[in-house]
């Protein structure tokens, strides 16, 4: 099954959603996206990470240093309060032009 | 926001923390990765490797999130000076071109922009200036620049123009009104006095500091004498007496009740340092043709310009045909605004001067960035590596923009340095008599000024080189074998570019230069007609009581005052000749204009207004003293006495008219059309035509011997083999000898009064030659540069071309060719540019025009050879030297 690449601006989206779940760290979250799409959403491993330092700098996600399940140290982000605004914000336009693609594209 | 500030804060000052940060965050990352790869077989390395190519390129992922924290640009632009510095270390050579002609284009135009600022942009101290405009009329068709108005005219410019608020009168020069001060506590000094009408300060806006100004009152004929004195007048002579008001200082010898001190700084017109009414002699109150006043006057608010010249022009038209027996029918009235009458001829020759420093600016800046473009390119491969390693196409563009921020602001730095220097000098040695020069300093506009330069400057040299190299193909500059070519098409090209503006600058900067010489030898080679450039001049006026201090005396006693010194004076050893005159040569635009006709010609005017001619008095001698030849007939002698028969010297323009008449000019008679003429004078000299206002004025003039005029003379001329300041001493000697109460003044040479008179022309000759100079040696150097440049990148092309036998004239004409393509697209342009300037007006470019071919043609002649040479020279070098040891090399 070929893969695509992600549409501009979704990653901020996804990288919420992902974390909306529990704190995760960057290696988590490239994973868990690329599992829950069931490998049909291709993230370019190193945009990953200008993105979530951006979302940090906004304050929509907040970082800490903890220890992974190997026993190693990572760097864990968590959504802010706002960053859960944003996520609902985004989520909510997001789904209203989905639908209206769609709704273009099923009578068209 | 604030969250957003700490953020970027932390990532600008904990750095270390930061960076650390994310080389761990992504450590753990690649380890995750390649982890994997292990569990699925992979061997170590190779996991690694696929790992690596996963995440993608390390230092670029670093780079994008160093954008993230919204503080990259900070870090790069740090860096990129760090580097800029770097090689202007590296490179000391070309560095110090760079900065060395930046910092003199930089330094010149700050030094300009100074004294256009302290001389023509700082406001006078009179509130609202731009409303009070100076009023004279002039007489085009009888040939007169500047017609003096009368008192009566005062009048009528007060009652017939309702737009103005305030009219006020004072004498066109202060020429001649000059007052002994007697403060009674110090020796007497001479001090520049103007008469005004008692509005003149309420015209102006200001008020004494102490005191009052004049009132009605005081100009009533019979008034008692009251003066208002300058604030330095106060300080240097009065001591700055608080309690000055109500006291009497005499003023040529006569009790003035001092009556207000003038707020600092206002001294109009020019030099004054008092100021007496005027209006207290009836005769000049009553009479239309004592002409010897410009009217100054302040409009009301919402009276524009135009209307003002309008009714200022209706009024005259019709006083003209009122008095029909006083003013020509075409005087017309000349209004200018006191800003402007204030700077008068030198506000053009400033902007001029101003706009050359600044096309020597570009000039400098254009040849900078053809350096740093040569040497951008030199460093490709380096540039290609860091291009092939990620880093974005602009960040290449913002090192070159660094490059030329360094070498802007130290150029700024230096530049203001030369500035000081330059201003230091210019104000200590001023270069010509220009209004409020002496205040140019380095102020926090020219520092604006400089910044602005710097800038312009950095954006110049960054441009080129920026775009030429943040475009090149990344694969053909690394994969070529020579580093050099990939980019020689654009940088080629921007190359070309820069040799055409730069060519095009330096034509327009030359050619004016050029023009400029020419404008000032058709003036300053003028024969002035004065052969004794040694003579020394010195203002003898007698003065007593009164208006007109040097009426105060009757012809009489004037004459034997002078008769004694000129007597004493060819006594004295060392004194070869001696004589006296009413107006020195080349004092100034105001002497005595006077409408004359010949015996042949009488009769014949019928209303039609006369010529005018130059009236001078002077005495036997004169003549002989300053050197004017006398090509007929005689010298003054003590024949023509009171008594005999008026007699009159003309000169050789006057008696050409009198002979293109038919009638021998020696023994004509010649007469005055004025009130005080002394009737007919027979001509029993004629002069060598001589310049007595200016070096551009007309050579009529008429001479009368001192017993026959009713003026005195006011002016000593004596020559002799002592050197100058042991005659003005003498001179000071003898006066005081003779009358204890007068003094003898403000000494110049013939030689001093022709060069102040073209002193302007001189300033601006000498900048622009300068100016000139420096920009053909900058565009020497680039042309010479960019051929020296192309020829190191091409050298094993060249090489091989003439080791195969092409011949190696072909080779170097290729190459030459190229370069000098663009040279001369840039002379046209600045031929164009240039012929634009003609339109600056005739007071700049006399004598010659902007679009005169016979000029225009050598400049550019000499800027191609120059421009050829510079390109021939190092392609000839290069082809000759070069072909055994390349050839090996390649």
């Amino acid at each position: 099954m070929s893969s695509i690449d992600l549409p501009q601006g979704t990653l901020d989206l996804l990288i919420l959603k992902t974390l909306n779940l529990e704190p995760q760290h960057g290696w988590g979250i490239s994973e868990r996206i690329r599992q829950i799409s069931h490998e049909v959403l291709h993230v370019q491993q190193g945009s990953l990470y200008p993105a979530l330092h951006r979302l940090e700098r906004r304050g929509w996600i907040r970082a800490t240093w903890g220890v992974s399940d190997n026993n190693r140290r990572a760097k864990y982000y968590e959504l802010t309060p706002e960053g859960r605004r944003q996520l609902e914000d985004a989520s909510a336009s997001w789904q209203k032009l989905s639908a209206a693609v769609q709704i273009i594209l099923d009578t068209a | 926001m604030l969250g957003d500030l700490l953020y970027r804060g932390r990532a600008l000052f904990r750095r270390k923390v930061v960076e650390d940060d994310l080389d761990a965050e992504l450590q753990f990352h690649l380890d995750r990765l390649t982890e994997q790869h292990v569990r699925a077989g992979k061997t170590p390395d190779e996991a690694r490797r696929l790992s690596r190519i996963a995440l993608g390129g390390v230092s670029q992922i670093k780079e994008q999130c160093r954008e993230s924290w919204g503080v990259g640009w900070i870090h790069a632009v740090a860096k990129d000076l760090g580097y800029a510095l770097v090689r202007v270390r590296r490179y000391p050579r070309s560095a110090a071109m760079i900065e060395g002609s930046l910092a003199l284009g930089i330094g010149m135009s700050v030094a300009m922009f100074s004294l256009v600022d302290a001389v023509l942009l700082r406001p006078l101290p009179f509130p609202n200036q731009d409303s009070i405009y100076v009023i004279q009329k002039a007489d085009p068709l009888a040939g007169a620049h500047v017609e003096e108005l009368a008192y009566p005219e005062l009048v009528d410019l007060q009652e017939s123009i309702p737009g103005f608020e305030y009219v006020a009168v004072t004498p066109t020069s202060l020429y001649g009104y000059a007052r002994v001060l007697e403060t009674g506590t110090a020796d007497p000094v001479q001090l520049e006095a103007s008469p005004v009408s008692h509005d003149f300060f309420r015209v102006l806006g200001v008020t004494p500091r102490l005191g009052r100004g004049f009132t009605d009152s005081d100009e009533r004929v019979g008034a008692p004498p009251v003066v208002v004195i300058s604030d330095r007048t106060w300080r240097e002579h009065l001591g700055a007496d608080p309690g000055i008001i109500g006291r009497t200082v005499r003023l040529n010898g006569q009790g003035h009740s001092v009556i207000g001190v003038m707020a600092p700084g206002v001294e109009f017109p020019r030099g004054a340092a008092l100021w007496v009414p005027l209006g207290i002699e009836q005769r000049v109150v009553e009479r239309r043709g004592a002409t010897f006043l410009q009217a100054v006057a302040r409009s009301k608010p919402g009276y524009p310009r135009q209307q003002v010249d309008r009714d200022v022009s209706a009024l005259f038209t019709r006083l003209a045909n009122e008095y029909p027996e006083s003013y020509s029918s075409s005087q017309r009235g000349v209004v200018t605004p006191l800003v402007n009458y204030w700077t008068g001829s030198a506000r053009i020759h400033l902007w001029i001067v101003l706009g050359a420093s600044l096309l020597l600016l570009t000039a400098s800046a254009i040849s900078s960035g053809g350096l740093l473009l040569s040497r951008a390119v030199s460093r490709r491969s380096e540039i290609a590596t860091h291009l092939a390693l990620g880093a974005p196409p602009r960040r290449i563009f913002t090192r070159m923009a660094a490059e030329g921020a360094v070498a802007g602001v130290i150029a700024a730095i230096a530049g203001l340095g030369i500035a000081y220097l330059v201003i230091h000098s210019l104000v200590k040695w001023p270069p010509a008599d220009i209004p409020r020069l002496s205040e140019a300093s380095l102020d926090l506009n020219s520092f604006c000024f400089a910044v602005g330069a710097a800038a312009f400057v950095a954006v110049v040299c960054s441009l080129a080189p920026g775009w030429a190299l943040s475009r090149m193909r990344l694969e053909s500059a690394i994969r070529e074998g020579d580093p050099r070519s990939s980019v020689s098409h654009r940088a080629n090209r921007s190359r070309g570019l820069f040799v055409l503006a730069q060519s095009a600058v330096t034509f327009v900067l030359l050619a004016t230069a050029v023009l400029l010489v020419l404008s000032y030898r058709s003036v300053a080679l003028v024969e002035t007609g004065l052969a004794n450039r040694d003579a020394l001049t010195m203002d003898v006026s007698l003065r007593g009581p009164g208006l007109f201090p040097s009426q105060a005396f009757d012809p009489v006693t004037t004459d034997a005052f002078y008769s004694r010194l000129l007597q004493r004076l060819r006594e004295e050893p060392g004194v070869t000749s001696a004589g006296a005159i009413l107006l020195r040569p080349l004092a100034g635009p105001i002497g005595w204009d006077i409408p004359y006709e010949f015996e042949f010609e009488a009769g014949s005017w019928d209303g039609k207004q006369r010529p005018k001619a130059n009236y001078e008095v002077v005495t036997a001698d004169y003549f002989e003293t300053v050197g004017s030849p006398l090509l007929q007939g005689r010298d003054f002698d003590s024949r023509d006495s009171q008594e005999a028969e008026p007699v009159a010297i003309i000169s050789e323009t006057l008696a050409d008219r009198v002979r293109s008449a038919g009638h021998t000019p020696l023994g004509h008679r010649v007469r005055l059309a004025i009130r005080w003429s002394p009737g007919w004078m027979r001509v029993v000299g004629i002069s060598g035509d001589a310049r007595y206002r200016s070096g551009t004025h007309s050579g009529a003039h008429i001479f009368v011997p001192i017993l026959q005029a009713g003026q005195a003379t006011r002016h000593v001329v004596i020559r002799g083999p002592r050197p100058r300041q042991e005659l003005s001493e003498l001179v000071q000697r003898l006066v005081r000898e003779i009358d204890p109460s007068q003094n003898a003044g403000d000494p110049l040479t013939i030689g001093e009064l022709i060069d102040r008179d073209t002193a302007r022309h001189r300033f601006n000759v000498i900048m622009l030659l300068w100016f000139g100079a420096c920009a053909v040696f900058l565009a020497v150097t680039a042309v010479y540069s960019v051929i020296a440049e192309t020829m190191a990148a091409r050298r094993t092309e060249v090489a091989i071309k003439s080791a195969l036998g092409a011949q190696r004239n072909q080779v170097v004409r290729d190459l030459v060719v190229r370069t000098i393509r663009f040279a001369v697209l840039g002379l046209a342009v600045g031929t164009a540019a240039v012929s634009v300037l003609g339109t600056l007006g005739p007071d700049v470019f006399r004598g010659t025009s902007a679009r005169d071919p016979i000029v225009l043609i050598p400049v550019a002649a000499f800027l191609f050879v120059v421009s050829l040479g510079a390109a021939v020279w190092p392609a000839w070098h290069a082809t000759r030297d070069n072909r055994r040891t390349l050839l090996r090399e390649s």
